[in-house]
């Protein structure tokens, strides 16, 4: 069990209604991880759902043997292995913690069996999770966009421009 | 009001339940776009999901130097404008039409009334977002990538 104030602290809670903090409250735990801690394993089952209160923590995917690439550094407030909350699936990177971290964890099963019983609480957790879809991929289009403005002669490259645009 | 035979032109909804889109289609709109009809520009606020029937839209985009790129031609089935959707008011592209074109409009406001007032329509539009997002997502990631094992003097 977690403070409802610890929840509001999490960016996809933040507008959420008392009565569902409540409810995420009850099954959510708080647990300190230290420097190098794994917490999700690339191509490995996603069961938690986590969100970070404390810490940093890197995406990251192995290139090489010997070079991993930083997906993205997570900070507190930003949230995590959401693909737990929706079917199995395995995870898309591995998640390591760049410091100590302090972390509120959902699991994937509990919350999928919450989201049968509370159909406000599974519309709410899934319009954040979308939002969070969306601005990571506004991010990446921007980058993109800005790398073809400075480096013209890499459109040639480039064949599926028409994805940035989130058509669907 | 947009019939459902209509709306399951569309990519994005052909798989939904018939009560669903008889909801959706309540509050959607079916309207006919000139040529050259602006329906978005890029920055502004976008208050409208747009679907396309017919036709063809450009989606453009003007970089920091002022360039004007074409990043999609998108053509009949698909769904663009989705900040709306997602209660996100400001649009990142420029949608031009290049033909005339019928395209279901259904307002951001619209549907989030919709969807609390029924939270499995929204749950189950959403996951429909999350796993488009998802893929798209996936796929940026394994392009650049490979694109760093191609140029391993980026690193």
């Amino acid at each position: 069990m977690v403070k409802i104030e610890d929840l509001k602290r999490i960016n996809l809670l933040k507008d959420f209604p008392e009565h569902l903090l409540e409810i995420i409250a009850n099954e959510a735990q708080l647990s300190i991880f230290g420097t190098g801690t794994q917490l999700m394993t690339f191509n490995e089952p996603v069961n938690t759902f986590f969100m970070l209160t404390m810490g940093q923590v890197a995406l990251k995917r192995e290139l090489t043997p010997k070079v991993d690439v930083i997906l993205e550094n997570i900070q507190s407030g930003a949230s995590f292995g959401s693909c737990s909350t929706i079917k199995d699936t395995a995870a898309t990177y591995t998640a390591v913690c760049q410091e100590t971290c302090e972390v509120i964890s959902l699991s994937g099963i509990r919350i999928k069996q919450l989201f049968k019983e509370n159909d406000e609480l599974a519309y709410r957790m899934m319009f954040g999770v979308a939002q969070q879809y969306k601005r990571h991929l506004d991010t990446r289009a921007q980058m993109i966009i800005k790398t073809l403005d400075k480096n013209p002669e890499l459109k040639k490259d480039v064949e599926d421009l028409e994805n940035l645009t989130l058509v669907i | 009001m947009v019939e459902k035979d209509v709306l399951k032109k569309i990519n994005f909804l052909k798989e939904l339940s018939d009560p669903i889109l008889e909801k959706v289609g309540a509050i959607a709109q079916l309207e006919t776009f000139d040529e050259e009809n602006i329906l978005f520009r890029q920055n502004q606020e976008q208050t409208l999901l747009y679907m396309l029937v017919s036709g063809k839209v450009f989606l453009n985009c003007r970089s920091a130097s002022g360039e004007s790129l074409t990043l999609d031609e998108v053509s009949p089935g698909r769904t663009f404008g989705v900040s709306a959707l997602l209660g996100e008011s400001s649009s990142t592209f420029t949608a031009i039409c290049v033909e005339v074109s019928k395209i279901i409009t259904l307002s951001g406001a619209q549907m989030h009334l919709l969807f609390e007032e029924d939270f499995q329509v929204g749950c189950t539009m959403m996951r429909k977002v999350i796993d488009l997002f998802k893929a798209r997502m996936e796929m940026h990631t394994r392009q650049f990538l490979y694109s760093l094992a191609r140029h391993p003097d980026i690193i």
